[in-house]
């Protein structure tokens, strides 16, 4: 009994054996890496002698005005993204899930956006909301609505603008696919208990539909809020952080401060802080949801 | 429903095998040696080792240059150097110096490549660069061929780390039917240049907005010319600092002077939404651009009933002063020196030199330059503009002086500053920057 | 009872109208892609500007150009190879994970757990620069090699993660079984958890698979020789800020590298379905 309990232990190490390799090398020895890169002296200037300079890289990311710039447009992103796709996205279901006809197509359809790549999603975007654009040209020159064309690119919230729209358009498909899921998960028993109480859809809506996908929200939340603080090539595509870094994210001035001018160590240290962050969120979310649950 | 299922089940697993076992087949071939196997076939034919040397370059990916390059250049090269095959990239021009700035780190850089002049200080620094005066016993006689002013521009201390490739400037070029519509002369001075962006800003008969003028960025190869035509600097004349020149009253006149252009709606082309530079003066959107010679090859293939004319950079309180521009071909440390010595040479001599000229690169081989092609093409206006052309600073930290630079004059751009106030600050930044070189 | 009828005819039809509507702005950009890609270069400044091209405008000549150039064959070729490794690989090193945790107790395995879940959390991104570094000392940068462990590495949390959930839904009378009979961890893991987990594993890969296709910043890092791009990056390179961008070529070459995608969304709707709710409903 012991040698087959041995032998089975061997056979389970030799199974993990490939995923821990590679969980391994590529993920967890990088990270530990960030770690200690965040506290040296590590650019181009000094490729062959890192320093070890304390904190100073992280004294420098948060005093850094672009950080800060690029932290809050990160915030707004997730802040508008996030329950925008979420309220269209159950919506969507809401609708779907009550027809008869055409299921099936239209949950398709609706899903298309998401399988679209983000590099193309946003070449389409940033064509359509040129300033010489579609867009405008409809607004404009058929509509009348302005009199001018409207620089949608070209400022801070403008080209964010762009951005949170193309992210709500691309994430409306997974949600509406995640809640129907939960819909179905609802036992109609109780609309038809609330409808002899003679309650209305709305009230039906959030009496009974909200606190049965309860958890499905949250489960979205989570996942959403990790994909809204990811925001990366929609931004670097569409503006490229422009005008003078005002519409960066974290990640896209990460990236600049990393392989455009070569301060690697402040790149890691303003890495280690968004993924603290992250984490510490998704906790507290996760906690949430667990009590949630339980309560 | 089932049955359905499993079939679709042995489907994917079926085209998953089939692509992993292409995969495998090919991967090795594309991965490790950069050649496709017909290429390597040929070689086992011709029982000997081929070298390949990559070249990286900015020339656009749909450019005629890059046409030129790859369909006639190349394969013109390796016909005459059997065994040395060159690998172009095209990246685009930030690209380039990011990419190298990189590649550089991890120790991948290419074997040649084309750099803008104003980056060879900068990575001359970064101890990347062959010195080809040192290594190269017939460097002489290669550079002899070579016009002396645009050789200087990859001289440091004395040593060559590069080949001048191309030399160039920017003229002015206008809308002739548009000028004549509206009864104006070519602008001669400053005050008739801005005079002009004014006037033909505007509508047109669709209700669509034109712009007097276009400038594609606001870096220092864009701004220089309005600088130095006021009659201002960047730095002293010794580049060892900015601070009562890059904040000088001219300086920040220039600036001014386009942010009140800007604001009035007679300017643009920096921002991400505006339309492409030969797109917006093609149609009649744009009415003046400062350019380089390569933009009449341009125009000639994509708007050719366009009617436009030339002329040189207007002249303020300090003369008319384009940037020069230009192009070395450099070789790094890293590369195979003999094959690589060999293509610079291809690139820099009279036949390549010519081929370019047909697509706007003004040569820089003095024979070239004698040769019947190269004098129908209309460089004459360049070449006169070059000699009052004035090169950009040339210090190691030109790239982030640039960078800075821009980012201020973007914020004046949006009047978020001043322009004496954003050009204040950039000048502490700026000295900073010039007294760590 | 007819008025009941009569009012679920005008719901559903309401419900349907409104769908449709939304659909269109849904997608529109798809549309508005593919008609541009099917117009002339020269029509793309027109005034005033189409939606759609007029039908005796309407040629290949873009597609033409993106085939005839020979480099998006390549191209396509680098992307299938990547991310049908990726995609195979990763769903067996995921499903021997998933396997093991769901079902035996290891050293380190809640350590293990935790780690996964938090490699999910945060951005793949931010661990950009020290991979670089790795891929430095690795010698792989420039080569395909240099995305596949990569793209490997990124997939594993979110496959592993839903794989156990699948395993744990395969009885363990069945594993119990093998053993008695004699049979090995091995045995179990490939004739009773690979064949019983299967759509899980295949709705995971379908994932990986857009996934390692669309991946574009590590690849714009790594990558640089126009032979071994694959397709985001070729898009990308099309794109020149300030230069004459050519948008017929651009969104020519974003369709040709969209029908794989379709195809695999067509065909394995179901998975997909599935892959995205197991997680989600079970909260």
């Amino acid at each position: 009994m012991n040698k087959t309990a041995k032998g089975k232990q061997w056979q389970i190490g030799m199974l993990l054996l490939p995923g821990l390799l590679v969980f391994g090398v590529f993920t967890a020895y990088p990270l530990i890496k960030l770690f200690i890169m965040s506290f040296f002296k590590w650019d181009f200037g000094s490729m062959l002698e890192q320093q070890f300079i304390g904190v100073q890289n992280y004294k420098e990311v948060i005093s850094d005005p672009y950080f800060r710039i690029s932290f809050v447009n990160t915030l707004v992103y997730t802040l508008v993204t996030v329950p925008a796709q979420m309220a269209l996205g159950l919506l969507v279901a809401l609708c779907i899930n009550s027809i008869t006809h055409l299921k099936v197509s239209f949950r398709v359809l609706y899903y298309l956006p998401v399988i679209t790549s983000w590099v193309i999603a946003s070449l389409v975007f940033k064509y359509i909301f040129n300033t010489e654009g579609m867009l405008n040209y409809i607004l404009f020159h058929v509509l009348h609505l302005t009199d001018h064309n409207i620089r949608w690119l070209d400022s801070r919230w403008g080209g964010l603008g762009v951005a949170m729209l193309l992210g709500t358009w691309k994430g409306i498909g997974w949600n509406m696919v995640v809640f129907l899921a939960a819909l179905q998960t609802v036992p109609t028993e109780l609309y038809e208990v609330s409808g002899i109480d003679g309650a209305g859809a709305v009230k039906k809506f959030f009496h009974v539909t909200i606190p049965c996908i309860r958890g499905t929200i949250l489960f979205a939340l989570v996942m959403l809020t990790i994909g809204g603080f990811n925001v990366f090539t929609s931004i670097k595509m569409i503006t490229g952080g422009e005008p003078g870094h005002q519409t960066d994210t974290i990640l896209t001035w990460m990236y600049y401060k990393a392989f455009s001018t070569g301060k690697f160590g402040y790149s890691a240290a303003l890495s280690f802080i968004v993924a603290v962050c992250l984490a510490i969120l998704a906790a507290v979310q996760f906690r949430l949801m667990k009590n949630r649950e339980e309560g | 429903m089932k049955r359905g299922k499993k079939i679709l089940v042995i489907i994917m697993a079926a085209v998953i095998g089939l692509a992993a076992l292409t995969a495998c087949k090919k991967s090795p071939v594309i991965s490790e040696t950069g050649q496709t196997t017909k290429e390597s076939a040929e070689t086992k034919k011709a029982e000997q080792k081929t070298v390949t040397i990559n070249f990286w370059h900015h020339y656009s990916a749909q450019s005629a240059e890059n046409a030129t390059l790859e369909k006639v250049l190349i394969p013109k090269f390796e016909e005459e150097n059997p065994g040395i095959k060159v690998n172009p990239v095209s990246h685009e021009w930030a690209d380039l110096h990011e990419k190298i700035l990189i590649s550089a780190k991890s120790n991948t850089l290419p074997d040649v490549a084309r750099l803008d002049s104003a980056w060879i200080p900068e990575f001359h620094k970064m101890g990347i660069l062959v010195p080809l005066d040192e290594e190269m016993s017939d460097f002489s006689s290669v550079a002899d061929g070579l016009l002396e002013s645009a050789m200087a521009t990859a001289n440091i201390g004395g040593h060559a780390y590069g080949l001048a490739l191309n030399t160039n400037t920017k003229i002015l070029f206008y809308n002739a039917e548009a000028f004549r519509k509206a009864g104006l002369d070519a602008p001669k001075t400053m005050e008739d240049f801005v005079n002009a962006i004014k006037a033909l800003s505007g509508t047109n008969e669709n209700g669509q907005t034109v712009w007097g003028y276009n400038e594609p960025a606001l870096a220092g190869w864009n701004l220089c010319p309005f600088i130095w035509s006021f009659g201002g600097e960047l730095t002293n004349p010794e580049q060892t600092k900015a601070s009562g020149y890059i904040n000088s009253d001219k300086t920040v006149a220039a600036i001014q002077t386009l942010a009140d252009l800007y604001k009035a709606g007679a300017i643009t082309g920096w921002n991400s939404g505006d339309i492409p530079m030969t797109d917006g003066f093609g149609t009649g959107r744009y009415m003046m651009l400062l350019e380089g010679p390569w933009k009449i090859a341009e125009l000639a293939g994509a708007y050719p009933d366009l009617e436009y004319a030339t002329v040189d950079m207007p002249a303020g309180d300090g003369g008319s002063h384009s940037v020069l521009g230009g192009e070395d071909i450099s070789m790094f440390n890293s590369a195979n020196k003999e094959a690589a010595w060999k293509f610079m040479q291809f690139m820099t001599s009279e036949y390549a030199q010519t081929e370019m000229a047909k697509c706007g690169q003004i040569p820089v081989n003095k024979k070239a330059l004698e040769n019947d092609t190269v004098k129908k093409a209309d460089f004459a206006p360049f070449l006169e503009a070059i000699k009052n052309a004035k090169s950009r600073p040339t210090v190691a930290s030109w790239s982030e002086i640039d960078n800075e630079l821009s980012v201020a004059v973007t914020a004046v751009m949006n009047g978020e500053k001043t322009a004496k106030e954003a050009m204040d600050e950039l000048a502490v930044k700026v000295d900073a920057l010039l007294a760590a070189e | 009872m007819k008025k009941r009828l009569k009012r679920k005819i005008a719901k559903e039809t309401l419900l349907l109208l409104f769908l449709t509507a939304g659909l269109y702005i849904v997608v529109m950009p798809m549309v508005y892609m593919i008609s541009t890609s099917l117009k002339p270069n020269g029509a793309l400044y027109e005034f005033p500007p189409r939606f759609f091209p007029r039908l005796q405008e309407v040629t290949v000549e873009n597609y033409q150009y993106i085939i005839g150039e020979g480099k998006f064959y390549m191209n396509f070729v680098n992307s299938i190879v990547v991310s049908v490794t990726t995609v195979a690989a990763a769903a067996l090193v995921a499903a021997a994970l998933g396997f093991c945790i769901a079902r035996f107790n290891f050293l380190g395995k809640n350590l293990l757990f935790v780690f996964i879940m938090l490699t999910m959390i945060i951005p793949g991104m931010t661990l950009i620069v020290p991979q670089y570094e790795l891929a430095v000392w690795l010698k792989v940068i420039g080569k395909l090699t240099g995305l596949i462990p990569f793209y490997i590495a990124w997939v594993i949390p979110y496959s592993t993660f839903m794989i156990k959930g699948f395993v744990e839904t395969v009885p363990r009378e069945l594993d119990e079984a093998i053993y008695i009979d004699g049979g090995s961890v091995f045995t179990v893991f490939f004739r009773i958890i690979l064949p019983l987990a299967k759509p899980g594993i295949a709705s995971v890969s379908i994932f990986n698979f857009l996934t390692a296709w669309e991946e574009f910043p590590w690849a714009n890092t790594v990558i640089n020789d126009n032979a071994k791009r694959t397709l985001p990056i070729a898009i990308s390179g099309f794109f020149g800020q300030h230069q004459f961008t050519q948008w017929g070529y651009v969104f020519a070459l974003s369709v040709l590298s969209l029908i794989p995608i379709l195809m695999v969304f067509i065909f394995c709707q179901k998975f997909f379905v599935a892959g995205l709710t197991t997680g989600s409903v079970k909260g």
